[in-house]
């Protein structure tokens, strides 16, 4: 789409040159190139959503009305047998919107008081180095990490620790639990740079602002801080609920395939029972309910706190 | 208990930050009512000295007091005084009335909300933003956004108006309008204005006294007129309009005269009578500032010298040209022994 | 898509291979680390002291095979390379059923295909695989081959895949975590819904636990009549909140003591056992999978040349004893056997007596594609 709009400014401006007289011409021509230069700017990004965002999303939306070959793949038809086929997957949806949402919720909460604490309690001397040490996991293969936790949350980890002050029979590997613990760890490390981003370039004269104007240092967290970093909370959440609602690997190996999420059901469909088109009516489902639930967040992010152009100030 | 006069008072004021010394071992005394600026070139202590009144930073040594109490320690938050800070710091997730009526949403018990909105509307009329409330921040001019700042203060009815700066951030006409603007509701709200500048013509134009600051230290404090006329020493004469220094014998000591204060004319006979001093000088520059015109002016005995002739005596005299052999003198009483400092 | 990695992470996905070759890392988690799910990875080109020295004439450019992971000898394709001046583009995947959704996708450049026994047909089917000529590679010998491996590669008497290592799918317990000695599905499924309720792993992969639970009930393996499925349906369903896990990655939780037994593949059995001598390795008496890969040329091949070369190089019984030492994966010919050391021959795991072996069938095609079996596997696992 953004792919189209040079040639469109372009003709326009040729009719314009023509018949306008010198002065307007100049002053046409070079806005002309402004926006001619912003749609170039864009065109990259506009022909990847294009031909990696909605070509792929475009056959998938067709392949959701067409039946499964005898021997798996697709042929063309046209059903609504495979979106009467979701309530079959129903569990499966039911666990990534109840867990996904969870487990952004639970990110962030962890998040923030790492992210306040290394942009507004740390000397900057320390920041970086302590930037990094949260993003460090990221550098590890995402697999080790979660084999780590196998342990960890297996019976001869945090169960056994919890035994020794009396919680016995504990289990937290492959349970809801061990998914939601793995969701944090997992996506600590893009839940806090941009909390701590909105936080750092939080004008610190404003909390002085609103201490002098009687608000005790909870009031003004509340307050002030609050707000203020809701974009960074806004920003992560959206990258971690995004990212948790189509995984599969966290489910796979701290669920133990006990915990199934529609990233689960879809490598099923695609990868072995080759059923794709009822796995194209689950994604086209996935993605019309990540659009509606990112839609209503945002709406409520933005009424929330002028945060678009508070950024500006 | 101390039972003061003064609404705040530095004792012995000390603050370090590492090896450099902010402020060094004050004494500063603010009068219920007035209009106080504190003058002082960049560096010298004002705004750690506003900060500490406002209670952001604590003195590393002595103690402050705010209508006789002794509020060393306490945070800002719990201080009855108020800030307007040189960059606004105004809340950008907040309307123009929620930012005016924050101080109020703070008390305990809060105010009721009819009784917010009343004191709401009140502050913006006084400094001429009614029907602004439900803008944000961000769509105010630099003007309109520091009225907001003072009566997001204001509305507290503090015991003193702390004012860092306020209109280092305005041009030059908007900042003479907001100085007598200021000036104005300072009088009407009849609370202390503490004002912080390092420009000397506001300082003057706008205080009932001025206290000139100096690499931390207080030198001296009094009205304008005291500071113009009875400067301590050469640094608080220099600060404070402009003068022309001649050196003594010893050094430890020089003589000032203010431009205003020396009179020339044609020659050394048409000066007036009763001068003490009458020198021929050449012209060597000329500046017309509208009501003055400046001359800069040399003499064999003592060299290059300001002199600042009215409009008036020029209408009477003439004007000379540069290059033109003069004759300039003053009066004894315009002559000022000031310590070298 | 053909990353080309570079020197570097050439020699760290060779780590990761020979770690896991080693059994300290199993199938599931390679893919992951080395980000082989579905993409590809230049293992020769990428190693400079592998640079062609042409000592085969005719043949040219990359030789694509598309194999499991832990399937191969390194110093067997690296000797290739060194002969043949070709570089072996290694492609691993988790399961037959994702090459094949694969290669239906289209266009994978792919030259040698390692598929299991039940797929061939599929193959064939869908004309994905060419009739192989055997006049290309000697080296193969069809009489030396055990003849119960011969049936799944040979369609209407053309041979369309020749086999590479065949193996099993029983159970192993832990025998210092429990007592209950299990020796059939029956038991396995009793004792997971009884004494080892929470211990317990089955695979995440339809042919196996399906199979096996059918097994259990006293049906065939394949099965794929609705109302035994069924019956299989709720027998797993009530087994599930019994099980620790469903998961093909079972080396973990039994080597951590979180299982105590699991739904097991031979090479898995032969690693755990190795490593911990009280895993013990069953199979059901009741039944279960035997299953024998192969290596067929896929049709259209861009090298087929190599590929024959390659299966004439890799099948030649000196090199092919290598293939077995470096995975440990049982082998159908006879020529090979007598190269391998006792120790190999000996293990119970890898050779099983031939009356447990009776009993075990083959996977049935129609598995592969059948949806029934597909949605109940589903229906399990998100019950
Ligand atoms: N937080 C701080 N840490 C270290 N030094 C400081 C700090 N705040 C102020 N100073 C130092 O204290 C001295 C006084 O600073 P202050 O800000 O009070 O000056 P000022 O008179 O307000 O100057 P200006 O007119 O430039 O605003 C300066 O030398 C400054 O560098
Ligand atoms: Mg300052």
């Amino acid at each position: 789409m953004a792919g189209l709009v040079p040639a469109i400014l372009f003709t326009r401006g040729k009719k314009m040159r023509g018949s306008r007289p010198r002065m307007m011409k100049l002053s046409m021509t070079s806005s002309l190139r402004s926006k001619l230069v912003t749609a170039l700017l864009l065109a990259p990004a506009g022909l990847f959503f294009v031909f990696l965002l909605l070509v792929p999303l475009a056959v998938v939306l067709l392949f959701s009305f067409g039946e499964r070959a005898p021997a798996g793949g697709y042929v063309p038809a046209f059903t609504l047998q495979n979106y009467m086929d979701l309530p079959a997957r129903g569990k499966a949806f039911f666990n990534t919107l109840t867990l996904a949402p969870l487990g952004t919720l639970l990110t962030a909460l962890f998040a923030f008081p790492m992210a306040y604490f290394l942009a507004v309690r740390t000397s900057p001397k320390w920041r970086i180095a302590l930037l990094i040490l949260v993003m460090a996991p990221f550098w590890t293969s995402q697999l080790l990490r979660y084999y780590a936790w196998m342990i960890i949350l297996g019976n001869k980890g945090l169960p056994s620790w919890l035994a020794m002050v009396g919680l016995t029979d504990v289990r937290i590997i492959n349970t809801p639990w061990a998914v939601l613990i793995g969701a944090v760890y997992g996506y600590l490390p893009l839940m806090v740079p941009p909390i701590y981003v909105s936080l750092e370039k939080l004008d610190k004269r404003l909390l002085e602002a609103s201490a002098d104007l009687g608000a005790t240092p909870t009031r003004t967290f509340l307050q002030v801080t609050l707000p203020l970093a809701l974009p960074g909370v806004a920003t992560g959440s959206m990258l971690v609920f995004i990212l948790l609602m189509g995984d599969y690997i966290l489910p796979q190996f701290l669920g133990g395939g006990k915990v199934f999420f529609i990233g689960n059901a879809l490598v099923d469909l695609f990868l072995q029972s080759r059923n794709w088109p009822f796995g194209a009516a689950v994604s086209v489902a996935l993605v019309a309910i990540m659009f509606v639930t990112i839609y209503f967040y945002m709406r409520f992010v933005l009424s929330k706190s002028d945060t678009r152009r508070a950024a500006l100030v | 208990m101390n039972h003061s006069p003064s609404v705040i008072e530095f004792r012995k004021v000390t603050k370090r930050f590492g090896d450099v010394v902010a402020v060094a071992d004050n004494d500063l005394a603010v009068k219920a009512g007035e209009f106080l600026s504190i003058l002082g070139p960049s560096g010298c202590g004002k705004t750690t000295s506003l900060r500490m009144m406002a209670g952001f930073e604590q003195p590393s040594s002595g103690e402050v007091f705010i209508r006789g109490e002794n509020v060393t320690g306490v945070p800002a938050y719990r201080r009855p005084v108020n800030m307007v800070f040189q960059h606004y710091a105004l809340f950008p997730h907040l309307s123009v009335a929620d930012n005016v009526s924050y101080g109020l949403r703070q008390r305990n018990p809060k105010p009721a909300r009819a009784e917010i909105d009343r004191a709401v509307d009140e502050a913006l009329a006084m400094v001429r933003l009614e029907g602004y409330g439900k803008r944000r921040s961000y769509e105010l001019s630099g003007g309109q956004q520091q009225r907001v700042a003072l009566a997001r203060a204001l509305i507290n009815r503090p015991a003193v108006l702390l004012l860092d700066e306020p209109l280092a951030a305005l041009d030059r006409k908007l900042r003479r309008d907001m100085q007598i603007e200021l000036q104005n509701l300072q009088r009407d709200v009849g609370i202390t204005f503490l004002l912080v500048t390092h420009d000397q013509e506001e300082a003057l134009s706008m205080s009932d006294r001025v206290c000139v600051m100096r690499e931390g230290r207080i030198v001296q404090t009094g009205s304008p007129r005291e500071l113009y006329d009875q400067p301590v020493n050469r640094y608080v004469a220099d600060f404070v309009g402009k003068t022309n220094f001649f050196s003594g014998p010893t050094g430890a000591e020089v003589l000032s005269i203010r431009p205003e204060q020396i009179e020339i004319a044609a020659n050394v006979n048409a000066l007036p009578e009763g001068l003490m001093a009458r020198l021929p000088v050449k012209v060597l520059n000329r500046i017309f500032l509208g009501e003055h015109t400046e001359y800069v002016v040399a003499s064999d005995k003592l060299g290059e010298f300001m002199v600042m002739a009215p409009r008036k005596s020029e209408r009477e005299a003439g004007v000379y040209d540069i290059g033109d052999m003069i004759a300039a003198g003053w009066r004894a009483e315009a002559e000022r022994i000031l310590p070298n400092t | 898509m053909t990353k080309h990695p570079d020197h570097i992470s050439a020699e760290k996905f060779l780590a990761e291979l020979r770690r896991f070759q080693k059994g300290s890392v199993t199938r599931r988690h390679f893919l992951g680390v080395t980000g082989l799910g579905l993409a590809t990875a230049v293992l020769s080109t990428a190693m400079p002291g592998l640079r062609p020295r042409k000592a085969y004439a005719g043949l040219s450019g990359t030789l694509n095979v598309t194999t499991w992971p832990n399937y191969f000898s390194q110093e067997n394709y690296d000797d290739f390379t060194k002969k043949t001046g070709v570089p072996i583009n290694v492609n691993v995947f988790g399961s037959n059923e994702e090459m094949l959704a694969k290669l239906q996708a289209g266009s994978t450049g792919w030259d040698v295909l390692v598929p299991t026994n039940y797929t061939i047909s599929t193959y064939k089917g869908l004309d994905l695989i060419e009739p192989l000529d055997l006049k290309l590679f000697p080296s193969y010998d069809p009489a030396q081959q055990d003849p119960r491996f011969l049936g799944p590669g040979t369609i209407d008497g053309v041979t369309y895949a020749v086999p590479k290592d065949w193996g099993t799918t029983g159970f192993i317990v832990n025998t210092k975590s429990t007592t209950e000695n299990p020796v059939s599905w029956k038991d396995f499924f009793a004792a997971t819904q009884g004494p080892l309720s929470g211990k317990v792993t089955v695979h995440d992969y339809q042919l196996t636990t399906i199979g096996s639970a059918a097994k259990s009930l006293g049906y065939s393996f394949n099965t794929v009549d609705p109302k035994e499925l069924a019956e299989v349906e709720k027998l797993l369903i009530a087994t599930k909140p019994h099980l620790f896990g469903i998961t093909s990655d079972y080396q973990p939780a039994m080597r951590n003591g979180d299982a105590a037994m699991a739904m097991c593949w031979t090479n898995d059995a032969a690693q755990l056992h190795r490593d911990l001598p009280e895993m013990s390795y069953r199979l059901g008496k009741d039944g279960g999978e035997i299953w024998v890969d192969h290596y067929a040329v896929i049709k259209g091949a861009p090298n087929r040349d190599a590929a024959y070369a390659f299966l004439d190089f890799i099948l030649t019984p000196e090199i092919n004893a290598k293939e077995i030492e470096a995975h440990g994966t049982p082998t159908p010919d006879a020529r090979v056997i007598k190269l391998l050391p006792k120790d190999i021959l000996e293990n119970p795991i890898l050779y099983p007596a031939a009356d447990q072996l009776s009993v075990l069938e083959y996977g049935a095609a129609e598995t592969l594609t059948n949806p029934a079996r597909a949605e109940l596997m589903a229906r399990f696992k998100s019950a």
